[in-house]
């Protein structure tokens, strides 16, 4: 008989007592390996985030957050100076506002009132796709029209987004299923309207209705690639038609800028909030996918701690079984010793018993792993993004004014791009970290042998003491009658 | 031929420092039945852990054969224990985990002996001292006193070795087992041609060796 097969023959001495050990010792490896897979699938979760990071910057007037009753817009000419800064491919300007539907008492949520404040108060003949039935929770989260939210017949607003870029809505890239695209520069009062609009309203391309007090025609018809009620409740027209009818002329709402380099994101978003100052808020990109990793970074840390405490707590375990162990076979040891035997063989046979231990927790631990690592890092991101959601509706800018909020929904789609502001942030404005918490932990061969790698450590760290103490063991102590 | 020149150990008992071997010289000629006679604390067990190695001296020699024991450093020691000397304990001291063949190949293991042979020397010596076949593969919980004695003594003999030291080998074995156990010492001092030194508090027993060492109060006094 080897050591090898002594070392393992000694790890089932006691059948109990290895049982007991193997059961603790695989939770601990358990636990550490669940959250190395929670580790593993939030560093894939924020990689691919960063991956999704467009050169993108969203310029839009400071404090003016869709929805709400701002006064203040960002001109045409402003922007003109952005367009004019080195490193700017272009810059996708727009103007978004709401129309109440005719016969609906409610209030006009949400209105862009203009730089002039002459914004035109009107109804739209078009009826919203949208169905509080069908799923969306209506609240007023601003205090002045909290009252009659709760009290009046309601029906929703439509939005009306005017744009120089029509390829786009709510983040989406719009494809045309019928009629034709509109030119975003050209003042017409042509419309692009969504499948379900046209359906609600019995629409067909050339169908015309009216809003502003003036009669549009439906030129195309779209459809966006994901449910996105945002889009579905919105009319499409070119930015100088909205601006001459909303009576806004020359105001924007909301502008993305696109660099032409990710290396120049920076510098250019530092260019672009000098050259506006105070009049705008601009965020790049690089910000928005840091704001949405940070509860997975949170995560990360959470079981960045708890795999370490879970691996030292196995070792701790293996320690001090084998300083157990170590104790109570000091004779044999001894006997072994005075027989020929070299620290060196005694201490390799024992650190044998260990692994053979750790190996057998590290299969139980995997069996853990495997069953627990999806749901333990979907709870972790979950609480981490609920909260992180939870401080952003309390505190941040989209706790105010008109919200549509959907539950349920899952988006899996890339950082949602800038100019989802406009009228998308309404419907859904935590779509992003809904995203990040549809995470998948994927259980691999890299994973089973960092865990079989991490019993090995526990294995040889928990041996050490042992082996100084077998060292110390002095042969002259099998003499000694017990 | 073993030589023991002016042998001292000095223990250290909290503050007091307590002599358990004093001075001590004598030599034993190669294939002699030796035995170490005194009362409890006299030393006995204390020169037997000397002599095989155990311990290491506070002064004096031990040469056995031509080599000086107590200049060997921890490696030598180890080889030495392993090839030179054969013990035997009155707790029998078999490792619980190996069968009685395992454990008496265990020493040969050791001495880097091939697998084949420890095995066939091993399955010999057992039957030397006695056991059944059928009793060798048994661990030694399954085994009596007198047969876990006389698998200590086929492990002892193992490496073929030229000293055996046994302490009180007999002491835990009813007075026919004793016997037994001392009348095979006996024989494999004699056919074996091993030097056998035998501690015991059995004056019996002492008076049947080839010579009779009395230590008392750590001195040799006979």
């Amino acid at each position: 008989m080897n050591p090898v097969s002594r070392g393992v023959r000694n790890a089932f001495r006691n059948g109990i007592r290895t049982g007991s050990i193997v059961l603790i010792l695989g939770l601990s490896i358990g636990l550490a390996l669940t959250m190395l897979i929670a580790q593993k699938a939030v560093d894939n979760k924020i990689r691919n985030v960063k991956s999704s990071i467009g050169n993108t910057i969203t310029v839009s007037p400071a404090g003016f957050q869709a929805g709400s009753q701002a006064n203040n817009a960002l001109t045409t000419d402003e922007l003109a100076k952005v367009k004019a800064l080195a490193h700017v491919s272009s810059v996708e300007e727009s103007l978004s506002d709401r129309q109440s539907t005719t016969g609906s008492s409610s209030p006009s949520f949400g209105r862009f009132s203009g730089t002039d404040g002459s914004s035109q108060q009107t109804t739209t003949s078009l009826s919203s796709p949208i169905t509080l039935s069908d799923g969306p929770r209506f609240f007023s989260g601003d205090s002045s029209d909290s009252s009659s939210a709760d009290t009046t017949t309601f029906s929703l607003p439509v939005s009306f987004l005017g744009t120089n870029n029509p390829g786009s809505v709510s983040g989406n890239t719009v494809t045309l299923s019928k009629g034709n695209a509109i030119d975003g520069t050209a003042d017409t009062n042509n419309a692009l309207i969504s499948t379900q609009m046209a359906s609600k309203n019995n629409l067909s391309v050339g169908s015309t209705f009216t809003a502003y007090n003036a009669t549009l025609t439906v030129a195309g018809i779209f459809t966006t690639g994901s449910s996105n009620q945002g889009a579905e409740n919105t009319v499409v027209l070119s930015l100088p038609a909205m601006q001459r009818l909303s009576g806004n002329s020359g105001s924007v709402t909301s502008a993305i800028v696109t660099v032409d380099s990710l290396d120049n994101l920076s510098s250019v978003t530092d260019k672009v909030k000098s050259t506006l100052g105070s009049t705008a808020d601009v965020t790049s990109a690089q910000q928005q996918a840091d704001d949405t990793i940070k509860p997975l970074n949170s995560v990360k840390t959470v079981s960045t701690f708890s795999l370490v405490g879970a691996v030292v707590a196995g070792a701790v375990i293996i320690l001090l079984v084998m300083v157990m162990v170590v104790r109570e076979r000091r004779r044999e040891i001894g006997v072994v010793k005075a027989i020929g035997g070299s620290n060196a063989r005694i201490v390799g046979e024992f650190m044998i018993e260990s692994l053979t231990l750790a190996v057998l927790g590290a299969v139980v631990g995997l069996l853990i792993g495997v069953v627990g690592g999806q749901p333990v890092t979907k709870a972790l991101v979950s609480n981490s993004t609920a909260s992180n959601s939870q401080m952003a509706t309390t505190n941040g800018p989209g706790g105010r004014g008109f919200h549509i909020q959907r539950t349920g929904a899952s988006s899996s789609g890339p950082v949602r791009p800038a100019g989802d502001r406009g009228f998308g942030e309404h419907f859904g404005n935590n779509a992003t970290l809904r995203g990040v918490s549809d995470i998948k932990a994927q259980i691999g061969p890299s994973i089973l042998l960092e865990g079989f790698s991490a019993a090995v450590f526990i294995a040889v760290l928990g041996s050490a003491l042992a082996a100084g103490m077998i060292a110390r063991v002095r042969p002259s102590t099998v003499m000694r009658t017990e | 031929m073993i030589a023991v020149k002016n042998l001292v150990k000095t223990f250290q008992s909290g503050e007091t420092k307590v002599t358990a071997t004093n001075d001590i010289s004598f030599t034993v000629p190669d294939g002699q039945f030796a035995s170490i006679v005194g009362r409890s604390g006299s030393g006995k067990s204390t020169l037997l852990s000397l002599l095989g190695a155990l311990d290491k001296p506070t002064g004096g020699s031990i040469v056995v054969g031509d080599r000086d024991v107590t200049s060997m450093h921890d490696h030598e020691l180890i080889s030495y224990r392993g090839h030179s000397i054969g013990f035997v304990f009155q707790n029998y001291n078999l490792v619980p985990s190996l069968s009685a063949l395992e454990n008496v190949m265990l020493p040969m293991e050791f001495a880097k002996v091939p697998k084949a042979e420890r095995m066939e020397r091993a399955t010999a010596l057992l039957g030397e001292v006695g056991l059944e076949p059928d009793q060798m593969d048994r661990k030694p919980g399954r085994l009596s006193g007198g047969q876990q004695q006389r698998v200590a003594i086929a492990r002892a003999l193992a490496n073929k070795p030229k000293l055996i030291l046994a302490d009180e080998p007999t002491g835990n074995l009813d007075s026919a087992t004793g016997k037994m156990i001392f009348d095979l010492l006996h024989r494999l001092s004699r056919t074996e041609n091993t030097t056998i030194i035998v501690v015991t508090h059995d004056l019996e027993i002492a008076g049947k060796t080839d010579r009779t060492f009395k230590l008392d109060d750590g001195r040799l006094v006979k």
